[in-house]
């Protein structure tokens, strides 16, 4: 029994979409309805780094993470933000 | 996205393609009523012009430019039309003023305006639907009637947006937006 739990684990954490490298949190100006946040949600599940993404328009916050082994670095998230037609105000990064 | 719109001046509907995020090309079909009883087909091209990105809104400028045939019974004509619009939008107050002007020969050639205030409720976030109480004011020389208010309430949840609404001339509006 012991044995099939940790396989179960096991296999959990590598298929599971839950364990990320980084934690990114952004700042966006001008997020105010649904659509907005749909575009920009589009725009970085296209991107093979990010695992997950969340948009908080409360916050005015998306919150990136980004799979194992895999980087997005600032200057990619502002021109992506930039480019979705909103603007980035402050980026932050928990490992 | 593919948006209807039912309202006291007729029927239209388009579907847009968009390239990028300012810009976007579709086709756009309208069946004018409350006036002269015609209808307008052809491509249009749609622009973000400028948005401004603050705090807690977003003020933009939007074009839209067609070209295609007016058909008035058996009489049909080449058409151009082009739309300017402005709004400004928080969470929670929603303001817009349009103006469309469109030239068919001898069957139309007319200049038509709209503006839009809003407020909602409540502060939707992304999972939650959000609600919109507006109050649309036309005027539009070239109809029935020349200047019309509609009360409508607006829904819209992640990509789907409804509105329906009830014009001061005794027409039902009911327009609907999915975004793809």
């Amino acid at each position: 029994m012991r044995k099939i739990i940790m396989i179960s684990a096991l296999i959990t954490l590598i298929f599971s979409d839950t364990v990320f490298a980084d934690t990114i949190k952004v700042s966006v100006n001008g997020l105010v309805c649904a659509f907005c946040a749909t575009g920009i949600e589009k725009t970085f599940k296209k991107q093979a780094a990010v695992g997950q993404v969340n948009v908080d328009l409360d916050n005015k916050l998306v919150t990136i993470n980004t799979k194992p082994e895999r980087k997005l670095d600032d200057a990619t998230i502002t021109k992506l933000i930039n480019d979705a037609g909103y603007q980035v105000t402050n980026i932050s990064r928990k490992k | 996205m593919v948006m209807q719109e039912n309202d006291e001046t007729g029927h239209s509907i388009s579907a847009d393609y968009t390239i990028t995020p300012r810009f976007a090309v579709g086709w756009y079909d309208k069946w004018e009523e409350s006036g002269k009883l015609y209808s307008e087909h052809g491509p249009e091209f749609n622009s973000l012009i400028k948005r401004w990105n603050l705090p807690d809104g977003q003020a933009n400028i939007f074009n839209s430019t067609g070209a295609g045939v007016a058909i008035d019974g058996s009489k049909n004509r080449g058409a151009a039309w082009t739309d300017f619009l402005a709004d400004y939008e928080t969470r929670r107050i929603f303001s817009s003023y349009e103006i469309r002007a469109m030239y068919a020969d001898s069957i139309e050639s007319s200049i038509w305006q709209r503006a839009r205030i809003g407020f909602a409720p409540y502060a939707a976030n992304y999972n939650d639907v959000a609600t919109w109480f507006m109050l649309q004011v036309d005027d539009h020389p070239n109809k029935n009637d020349t200047l019309v208010v509609t009360p409508l309430v607006r829904l819209f949840y992640k990509t789907m947006l409804a509105e329906i609404g009830y014009s001061s001339n005794n027409r039902l509006m009911l327009n609907w937006e999915l975004q793809f």
